[in-house]
């Protein structure tokens, strides 16, 4: 198989850089580990927020990390979208007879990323320890739906910002918004943010499908209907087509950069 | 000498705004964030005053932190990183300023240009918004003076924290992984993660006297009175001395890494 191929290539040529790749996912973890610990002293002094508590807290912290790193390492193609047009490796894609998302799949699979999917796994189960639940298998069903979730979120979201890209050509910093933003804004209980901000990051870009939501239904918090909050992963999961949908339309409108 | 050290600091000045575009795009995405985080803090603090640190207090807090962003984050110069991972460094030894001093007066230049060219904006609209994100005065004129004096000294040391950065990438030869080693300390113990204030008095106790809280902690505290005139005068006097030590330690560790460079062609 093609991917196959590709995965050995990007071990392969990571492994060249051996000492590199392991210094930058070293860092990465740290830089991860010093934001929960800022986290950590702010529960410290306040205790709760909007009912959530620190574990609570950080089981979401948890699943942004690992659905994010993990969509980042193997979708980083689209995350570094801008970079294919400049450098004319786009028009090298576009003529070859394989599916283009394939191939932006193949472009870049950075295995740093790795370091954080276990520093997001071990953190959500240090948190998942620390709090009460009653497990049932419906529970750990939305569990599992929650994280296919998160990662079809995010990458809907590189791909909207990899369309994007195919008309500004630059990587805008605003662009950062969308992705890092929502990001950030995951790692805490949703309903703190103004009425204006909570719409937007439930009904347009489905932030809350794969925190707030199932989440209140797992640790049973919060006035939101239970089947509603079961479900919202289902719902979040749509997110990804549309976004693929605007790509392929915005790729017909692509005019090679010339370079 | 002088003149040569505002050459420099020129030349990065101008290549820095070259970029406008790349500042208006910055400029909304710092309001993006300022907003976030105000009403992440808001919820925290449910109307109360933390240590002394009242919800209008931080909400100005918040947006001195994105207006003077661009110096309060460690970053060494774009092309410092590059010019020592592909052997262009090797032009700067043949110049007649130490080597210390040409990166250190370029980091200052870049970040002063960064600065300049997003501050006003940032704040103009900030002062301008809804009571609930609105930004507030200065607490007096003479808290708003030691409030530049502070910001200056802020600009210096956080530059002197990011030359260990260059030190780092010199023995490492990864850009990326210095900058993220040095940054990740520096941004949590400067408050850019979270505003110090927020922090449980026995940590900020600590906190207070490292060097990393002069970059923008310190200035902004002033400003909202949250410190003093005489505390805050006190903390400046410490942060000259950790300027100082920072540098000597800086130079020392770039020398003594310079001895043992090679120049691997190229």
């Amino acid at each position: 198989m093609l991917y196959a191929n590709y995965l050995k290539m990007h071990l392969k040529s990571s492994f060249q850089y051996r000492y590199n790749m392991m210094f930058i996912s070293f860092n990465q973890v740290l830089i991860n580990i010093s934001e929960v610990l800022a986290v950590y002293l702010l529960f410290k002094q306040f205790d709760s927020v909007a009912g959530w508590t620190f574990y609570q807290s950080l089981i979401m912290m948890g699943i942004v990390y690992t659905v994010y790193s993990l969509t980042e390492c193997f979708a980083r193609g689209y995350d570094e979208f801008p970079k294919l047009i400049q450098s004319g490796e786009l028009d090298r894609f576009l003529i070859r007879p394989v599916n283009i998302h394939y191939q932006i799949f193949g472009s870049k699979i950075e295995f740093s990323k790795l370091g954080r999917v276990v520093l997001g796994i071990v953190i959500s189960i240090i948190a998942f320890l620390n709090v009460d639940i009653e497990w049932t298998a419906l529970k750990v069903i939305v569990l599992i739906a929650t994280y296919v979730c998160g990662i079809f979120v995010i990458f809907g979201l590189f791909v909207l910002s990899a369309g994007i890209s195919i008309y500004t050509i630059e990587n805008l910093e605003f662009l950062n918004i969308i992705t890092n933003g929502s990001k950030e804004l995951a790692y805490y209980p949703i309903n703190i943010y103004a009425k204006w901000l909570t719409t937007i990051f439930t009904y347009i870009i489905p932030i809350a499908c794969f925190n707030y939501l199932p989440l209140s239904y797992i640790l049973e918090i919060g006035t939101i209907p239970a089947w509603l909050c079961a479900t919202a992963p289902f719902f979040g999961m749509l997110f990804v087509i549309p976004c693929i949908i605007f790509f392929n339309l915005s790729l017909r409108k692509y005019k090679s950069s010339g370079s | 000498m002088g003149k040569s050290y505002f050459g420099i600091f020129k030349m990065e000045f101008k290549g820095e705004l070259q970029y406008r575009a790349k500042a208006i795009s910055g400029i909304a995405t710092q309001f993006f964030w300022g907003i976030l985080q105000i009403y992440l803090y808001t919820a925290f603090m449910q109307q109360d005053a933390v240590n002394g640190f009242t919800i209008s207090q931080m909400i100005s807090y918040i947006w001195l932190g994105q207006a003077f962003f661009a110096m309060r984050y460690i970053v060494m110069g774009k092309r410092i990183g590059k010019e020592i991972t592909n052997g262009n460094v090797c032009y700067k030894f043949i110049r007649p300023i130490g080597i210390y001093n040409q990166w250190y007066v370029e980091g200052v230049g870049q970040k002063l240009a960064s600065t300049l060219l997003r501050f006003a904006p940032i704040i103009i609209i900030a002062f301008l918004l809804p009571a609930n994100l609105r930004m507030h005065g200065p607490v007096s004129f003479v808290a708003f003076l030691l409030f530049i004096v502070s910001l200056i000294l802020g600009l210096f040391i956080s530059n002197a924290i990011s030359m260990f950065a260059v030190f780092l990438t010199f023995k490492t030869l990864s850009d990326k992984g210095s900058i993220g080693i040095v940054s990740s300390i520096s941004n949590l113990f400067a408050g850019l993660i979270i505003p110090l204030p927020l922090f449980p008095q026995g940590v900020q106790n600590v906190i207070n006297y490292l060097p990393f809280r002069f970059i923008s902690d310190l200035p902004f505290r002033i400003y909202i009175g949250n410190v003093g005139i005489t505390d805050g005068l006190i903390y400046i006097a410490i942060g000259l001395a950790w300027l100082v030590v920072l540098m000597l330690l800086g130079r020392a560790l770039i020398n003594s890494a310079l001895r043992k460079t090679v120049i691997q062609g190229g």
